[in-house]
């Protein structure tokens, strides 16, 4: 092989890696950064409340003995609530809001992002290994703080461990479709609008229990209701006077099936990251002074 | 003689009376935060509570077969019920960078380098949030009253019910005062607004979460005091005249809703100061 054809197949210095590489290059980088910040003392908080409520329950259950005399739920149930309660309702959005806005606005605000820019990759390539970074990040610190609690709680008053495990894989996976899901949805916010945080508890807070409320597809254009479809356990009532209209509301309300759910939550996902992804390609990035 | 004198000087300006400088303070984050468009259309979307309600108010009182729809102290305690979700983005998008972004940008040290305590500082931020939280709970509600007054032509709803005007002060006041030294001290805390306002979410949500949970277990709701939103429902309900909704003593409610301010009038003591020693 001549030296000519040698240097031909041999990337030039000054050419752009490959999309993929540069991707795992950015999330190299970023997964350092997200796990050993301030800002994990967030993440603890989140994910470590409901282990310490859960440690409480159980202690509360083991040396009170007649403590079951009035308890209408079994370990199982409590798990299910907790489940939708502390998880769904609330680590999962919070934390996609968080990191998933901060992927593009943190740089912003840092007055970093021409650093990365300037780099020769792709900006889409510096998005998606923020936001596979995010996911790693995320889904290492959330499921585990999930099984925790379901081996703290599920064995009281009479559920069973084995009897719930199979439930247990069903929510481990719906945990990490929603980190994903709102991640890309939250991503797509960061990028592009200037207060991501306002839009995205708007979303969370605002249009997603409001549109629940209104006739017809437009509950379609929410990661909730597939999100629903998939969990196995029935979601808590809310006792609320938002809650009780909800409710009515909602009482003919068909739960779509495992597949319609699949197939929304995965076209939100490509939808909402390839948005963000052209977006941020496209988008010039004006940093306050 | 030199363009640009750096040597010392006297202060030149007027000396304002002390306690006075907190107002320049707030008179410049609400004129900031106003001209943001963004702002105008938060408080649009708060005050539609308002303009539903009075288009309620219109018809009870002009159509008899509507009767139903009249308004009665459950009303206005329901109002705020509802607004509980604006006063959240209210928070959120005033507050949580009122004290974080002078800590970014290291503010916080030319502020008190000029004739300002730390007491003012404070309580000009405070007064930025408290404007905006009053203009979307106290005001609302108040003009809601006046307009029953209006479309019924008639005094006697007011008269029968002449607490009314002071149990609406006093609860948007509860409501105020508590979300703005909440979201304050957590300003405070950090150097990021965004982190900031995600804290303030996760404190509120988690608080109510803790209590669904216990509430569900124990299937009692005597343990209402560990939530942030139902502290304020209860004491709501006692404000109101009417039953309380959780078997939870009240006062203790009452109680919670001082330690969360005096907590965070705590942390605003410790985190507002002119220079930071490193330890």
């Amino acid at each position: 092989m001549t030296d000519d054809v040698r240097r031909q197949e041999q990337p030039l210095s000054g050419e752009t890696p490959p999309f993929v590489q540069s991707a795992l290059r950015v999330f190299d980088l970023s997964l350092s950064q997200m796990l050993w910040s301030r800002r994990t003392i967030f993440m603890v908080l989140v994910v470590g409340g409901p282990v310490i409520v859960a440690f409480i329950l159980r202690a509360l259950v083991l040396f009170a003995g007649d403590v079951d005399a009035g308890l209408l739920m079994s370990g199982s149930d409590l798990f299910g609530l907790m489940f939708w309660v502390f998880y769904l309702g609330i680590a999962v959005p919070l934390m996609g809001l968080f990191y998933g806005t901060a992927l593009i606005a943190d740089e912003v605000e840092d007055k970093t992002i021409t650093y990365l820019f300037t780099r020769p990759i792709s900006r889409g390539a510096v998005l998606v290994g923020k936001y596979l970074a995010y996911l790693v990040c995320t889904g290492f610190v959330v499921l585990p703080s999930l099984m925790i609690v379901f081996f703290l709680v599920t064995p009281l008053l009479g559920g069973s461990i084995g009897a719930g495990f199979p439930d247990l894989l069903n929510d481990l996976g719906l945990l990490a479709v929603g980190l994903a899901v709102y991640g890309a949805v939250f991503a797509l916010a960061g990028a592009a609008v200037k207060r991501p945080l306002l839009a995205g508890l708007v979303f969370i807070f605002g249009w997603e229990p409001g549109v629940l409320m209104v006739p017809g597809y437009m509950k379609q254009f929410t990661v909730r209701y597939y999100m629903q479809g998939l969990a196995p356990h029935s979601m808590p009532a809310d006792d609320s006077v938002l809650g009780s209209v909800l409710a009515f509301l909602q009482s003919a309300e068909v739960i779509p099936s495992t597949l319609m759910s699949l197939t929304g939550l995965a076209v939100i996902l490509v939808g909402g990251l390839g948005l963000a992804i052209w977006l941020v390609e496209r988008r010039e990035y004006v940093l306050e002074q | 003689m030199p363009i640009h004198d750096q040597s010392y000087r006297r202060y030149g300006g007027n000396r304002e009376a002390p306690g006075a400088a907190w107002l320049v303070i707030a008179r410049f984050g609400i004129k900031a935060a106003l001209s943001k468009r963004l702002c105008l259309w938060v408080m649009l979307g708060a005050w539609s509570q308002f303009f539903v309600r009075s288009v309620i108010f219109y018809l009870s009182a002009n159509f008899p077969s509507m009767d139903v729809l009249a308004p009665s102290v459950q009303t206005f305690r329901q109002f705020f019920e509802i607004q509980w979700i604006f006063v959240f983005f209210v928070t959120v998008y005033v507050g949580s960078g009122l004290i974080a972004n002078d800590r970014r940008s290291n503010a916080i040290q030319i502020y008190l380098s000029k004739p300002l305590t730390r007491v003012e500082y404070v309580t000009g931020k405070l007064g930025v949030l408290v404007f905006f939280l009053l203009g979307v709970t106290l005001l609302p509600a108040l003009a809601l009253l006046l307009v029953q007054v209006m479309f019924s032509a008639s005094l006697s709803f007011v008269a029968e019910n002449l607490f009314l005007l002071p149990a609406i002060t006093l609860y948007a006041l509860v409501q105020v005062l508590l979300a703005a030294f909440s979201i304050l001290a957590l300003s405070s805390l950090s150097n990021s607004a965004r982190y900031a306002g995600i804290l303030y979410a996760g404190v509120v949500l988690f608080s109510n979460a803790v209590f669904r949970i216990v509430q569900g277990f124990t299937s009692t709701t005597g343990l209402a005091w560990l939530s942030f939103q139902a502290n304020q429902d209860q004491i709501g309900d006692v404000i109101f005249r009417l039953p309380t909704r959780f078997e939870s003593p009240w006062f203790m409610s009452a109680l919670m809703i001082f330690v969360v301010i005096g907590l965070s009038a705590w942390v605003l003591e410790r985190r507002v100061r002119g220079v930071e020693v490193m330890t």
